[in-house]
């Protein structure tokens, strides 16, 4: 930024023709005001603006969404440059020039062959160093660096209006399968392979990374890590995610959660994953519900089984009123924290109201619209029948 | 059928409502796009309002998801295909024969049958209201969320059928203008003497004709999967959903073009008049217009860095989409540099140009922030890009589209705009503009993703919401001034013909113009051709006060009225209108056009009593 086009254009020759008198001190003191004002403003703006709360894009935890932040901040700064420069400039010739009574025809001056030669290089050159930038931070961030610790595969799928999680290999050669709250372990890179199951969703979780598309039959990948060194709060610690691309009508209720969390935390986890539930009386009647109501669609006892997910598929896309969907596995549903994909906390109160009503909570899912419980709107249970349900949906481990 | 599409004689009458449904007066033609256009804008900002209010607070329900998506959808697709397109076309229509010294423009009929095309096209579009299937997949409307089983009710035919129509009609009225340009410049009138907002136009058209026909592509296959069986975007049948978007930015990228260029041009028209002095760099400006025309297609997929092409594609895209921002950034220097030691008139016209100047930067320096595409993942879908978009069509084509109705509006009325009230409206519109959309930058920033109907209060998203929401209202004011204003103006006094001591042809003729424009087509004498003329003028010792003088219309060869562009057009929008109701009525449509084409080759030269 050293060659401002604003010292350029007052070495110019064409400063030299001028004509004009002017009572110079009230343009310079106008102009410093409008200086000060607008660097204050722009100042003030970017402070204001600003947090780092929820799922801001301005805080980093970890090497991916840190070089994508380092890069903006380079970016920003630059932008605020260029913005103060050219406005100033402007600003500049809007007050200095303006028209008095009295003045006679300007210079008809149409040009000047080596000012535009100068004026198209800097910025040439500056995009240019900007994009070869973006170009290495691309290729840097693509993959995880292989002479890192052990990566976690994590397969996530999109639904219409909710994420799959699935971990292959959680560890001992364990499979998982939850939805919408994903946990990883802390410090050790995540490979993520993304797909959807019907339309268009996007990954995003703004403090480990930016976003990628997961497109119907195609399998995108990316990767990201949490960084303890970057994290200043204890673990584990939950971050926000949500789905960036239109998908439908609940689409702005399409969210997950993150969980970072210490490696044997997460290794605690995976091990009581899927246990046998201890079902207390007050459930037993809640199972049979479950069992009679539910299971269609939701897994509770481990991972789905493959052939059962790929009759969901196809029931799903050949339509009809009772074949299955795709639908959240229920496995440890009390150790999460939320409900309807992140939009709420996962309460009885609220549980309560979901079952009663999922239409209430998020307009057009499949639930309320294919399950034979709500045919006729609002679940047809008794308050009791939903609290055993609850009762076994809590109890499970 | 020679009995019917043969023997018809022209319409003779040019008054009434039959005289403005069979004109081919380019001055009238603009004045309909302009008011059909105007129109449809109000719709969108209503629409935007429904937006600003159900975003203004968190966790609102005001109007719920459903409507939600349909009011985002229609807001967008009626401002880009039915406000800024056609406006821009409106200022084509008017200035461009009168800035070349031509009489009209190549394909008078053709032009009228574009804008018949261009009603039904959008009447057909807002149908969609009038049945309740709204289209609601945003206005790229991506596969396969818009396809079915996705999307079951009409709302995307009617979007994608109504698109399909508005096509044809800013194909043919592109076609007519590049011809209008390249045959019809007067004696003297160089390539490089012509205006910037001629070589804007005949960019923009260029760009119009090969933009629309990938489109149009796109938008068949995307009407042949919903309605015939095809696959094109269906995932589960072979077909493939980023084919879509590639048919879409491959077509959308020229397209923000479009809607800019014309602006550009405008703006390169007031700036030099209201500073008394010459473009600066005219050949700058023009060359770089020509660069953004050719660069404008090797950029499409910053649209979709986060589609996973990969790193390769992602870094050609991230290049070329750098490198888009000099010839633009030149355009920047140029007009400062018209400014510098000029003698700048704070017109209203003058307002909306500076405004232009002052906020298109911003929207320049944002996108090419989106070009860095290692940090676009993390903005990419988000209100950053809805500022930026808004920065560069609101800030940009709006504010260029206001100065050129502020500028040419005595020439096309014979009346001046209230330039107290002018000045109310710029300033409401600049700060409404910023209160509402500066704001976004940060919302995206903060993590919101565009499309929300809805957000939840612990993301800390609420105050600037509300700030935006409160910038509505700012701009909705502006917008009764601007309406106020025209209202006024129907009483105002009458100007002479040259308000503005402005360098156009244009200005050479009286206000408004008559029906034949010139009754002596002109010798150009340069670039800035009447400020050549005045200035010989007074240095003869005879200065120009008057218009060129008015002659007897009947003695000049014009084209005569037509019943045929508005008789195809109705044929062609049956034909739409048909594929969303009953196959039969298509096929009248049908026959209608096809009749009304015979028609068109049959008719007489002239109507009856005009022999020469």
């Amino acid at each position: 930024m050293g060659l401002s086009p604003y010292r350029r254009l007052k070495s110019l020759p064409m400063q030299s023709s001028s004509n004009f008198n002017q009572p110079k001190r009230r343009s310079v003191n106008l102009k410093n005001r409008l200086v000060q004002l607008g660097l204050m403003s722009v100042l003030f703006l970017l402070v204001a603006g600003c947090s780092k709360d929820g799922q801001s894009t301005w805080e980093a935890f970890g090497p991916v969404a840190q070089k994508q932040l380092d890069l903006f901040n380079v970016l920003l700064w630059v932008m605020v440059a260029v913005f103060i420069i050219v406005e100033g400039v402007l600003v500049y010739a809007i007050v200095r020039y303006r028209r008095r009574p009295g003045d006679a025809k300007p210079p008809q001056i149409h040009g000047n062959t080596s000012l535009e030669i100068i004026l198209t290089i800097i910025p040439t050159i500056l995009v240019l160093a900007l994009g070869i930038w973006s170009v290495f931070t691309l290729f840097a961030i693509d993959k995880a660096p292989e002479d890192g610790p052990d990566p976690l595969q994590v397969n996530v799928t999109g639904h219409q209006w909710w994420f799959e999680f699935e971990y292959p290999d959680a560890g001992d050669g364990k499979k998982i399968i939850t939805a919408n709250e994903m946990r990883i372990p802390v410090d050790r890179p995540i490979n993520i392979s993304l797909e959807s199951d019907d339309v268009i969703h996007s990954f995003w979780v703004p403090k480990l990374a930016g976003k990628l598309d997961m497109v119907p039959t195609h399998v995108n990948k990316m990767w990201f890590q949490a960084d303890s060194d970057k994290i200043t709060e204890d673990l584990p610690v939950t971050l926000y995610g949500q789905c960036a691309e239109l998908c439908g009508l609940s689409h702005a209720l399409m969210r997950f959660r993150v969980t970072v969390m210490e490696q044997n935390d997460f290794d605690s986890w995976v091990a009581a994953y899927g246990a046998p539930p201890a079902i207390s009386d007050k459930a037993k009647a809640g199972q049979q519900l479950f069992a009679a109501n539910c299971t269609l669609c939701h897994n509770i006892d481990g991972p789905d089984d493959p052939a059962l997910s790929a009759s969901r598929l196809t029931g799903f896309f050949s339509g009809g009123d009772i074949t299955p969907v795709p639908a959240p596995n229920l496995t440890d549903l009390r150790t999460r924290q939320t409900l309807g994909a992140g939009i709420t906390d996962l309460t009885e109160d609220n549980l309560h109201s979901w079952i009663r009503n999922p239409e209430d909570f998020k307009p057009g899912n499949y639930m309320s619209e294919r399950a034979v419980l709500y045919q006729n709107g609002p679940a047809s249970l008794t308050d009791d029948e939903i609290d055993s349900l609850i009762g076994y949906l809590l109890d499970l481990r | 059928m020679a009995a019917i599409t043969g023997v018809i004689p022209r319409p003779t009458s040019y008054a009434g409502i039959w005289g403005w449904m069979t004109t081919v007066d380019h001055k009238r033609i603009a004045i309909l796009y302009g008011v059909t256009a105007f129109i449809f804008m109000l719709i969108a900002g209503l629409e935007a309002g429904v937006i600003r209010m159900q975003l203004a607070s968190a966790d609102s329900n005001l109007v719920g998801p459903g409507r939600y998506n349909q009011m985002f959808t229609m807001h967008a697709t009626t401002m880009v295909f039915m406000v800024i397109m056609p406006l821009s076309v409106s200022f084509f229509n008017f200035v461009i024969p009168l800035a070349i010294g031509a009489r009209d423009v190549a394909f008078p009929r053709l032009n009228a049958l574009s804008y018949w095309i261009f009603l039904f096209g959008g009447i057909l579009m807002h149908m969609s209201f009038v049945v309740n299937q709204v289209p609601d997949a945003g206005w790229f409307s991506y596969a396969n969320l818009s396809d079915k089983p996705f999307s079951l009710d009409r709302g995307l035919d009617y979007w994608a059928i109504s698109l399909l129509v508005m096509g044809a009609s800013s194909v043919a009225g592109a076609l007519n203008f590049t011809v209008t340009i390249i045959n019809m410049r007067a004696p003297g009138m160089t390539l490089m003497r012509m205006p910037v907002f001629v070589w804007m136009t005949l960019i923009t058209s260029l760009l119009l004709v090969l933009a629309f026909p990938v489109i149009t592509v796109g938008l068949l296959e995307l009407v042949m999967d919903r309605n015939f069986g095809t696959h094109f975007f269906i995932p589960t049948e072979g077909g493939d959903p980023v084919l879509w978007q590639h048919l879409f930015w491959v077509f959308g990228h020229p397209e923000v073009y479009i809607l800019i260029l014309p602006a550009m041009g405008v703006v390169s028209e007031v700036l030099p008049t209201f500073s008394r002095k010459p473009l600066f760099g005219y050949p700058f400006i023009v060359f770089s217009g020509i660069v953004i025309g050719i660069m404008g297609w090797a950029v499409w997929s910053h649209h979709m860095f986060t589609v996973g092409l990969g790193p390769v594609a992602n870094s050609v895209f991230t290049i070329t989409t750098m490198l888009i921002a000099v010839p633009t950034g030149v355009k920047i220097f140029n007009w400062i540099g018209t400014l510098w030691k000029g003698s700048i008139e704070f017109t209203t016209a003058m307002m909306f140009a500076l405004g232009f100047v002052a906020l298109f930067i911003v929207g320049g320096l944002s996108g090419v922030s989106h070009a860095v595409s290692p940090s676009d993942f993390q903005q990419q879908d988000t209100y950053y890009i809805v500022a930026h978009i808004h920065y560069v069509l609101f800030g940009g084509s709006m504010f260029g589209l206001f100065a050129g109705a502020y500028y040419w509006w005595p020439k096309i009325t014979g009346r001046m705009l209230n330039e107290s009230l002018g000045r109310l409206h710029f300033w409401l519109t600049f700060i409404g503009m910023n209160l509402t959309f500066f704001p976004m930058h940060f919302l995206g920033l903060n993590g919101m993703p565009r499309r929300i109907y809805t957000y939840s209060s612990e993301f800390g998203w609420e105050n600037l919401n509300a700030l935006a929401s409160l910038g509505y209202i700012v701009l909705f004011i502006a917008f009764l001034v601007f309406i106020h204003n025209i209202m006024y103006s129907r009483r105002s006094r009458r100007v002479t013909h040259d308000p503005w001591d402005a360098p156009g042809v244009e200005w050479t003729i009286a206000s408004p113009p008559p029906p034949y424009n010139f009754a002596e087509i002109p010798q150009i004498q340069g670039r800035d051709h009447y400020w050549i003329v005045k200035e010989n003028a007074i240095a003869a010792g005879t200065p120009i006060t008057e218009p060129e003088a008015l002659v007897d219309p009947s003695s000049i060869h014009m084209p005569s009225p037509s019943y045929w562009p508005l008789f195809t057009a109705i044929g062609v929008a049956l034909i739409g209108g048909g594929l969303l109701s009953h196959y039969a009525l298509s096929f009248v449509g049908g026959i209608i056009t096809m009749m009304g084409v015979i028609g068109w080759g049959n008719e007489p030269v002239a109507a009856p009593s005009d022999h020469h």
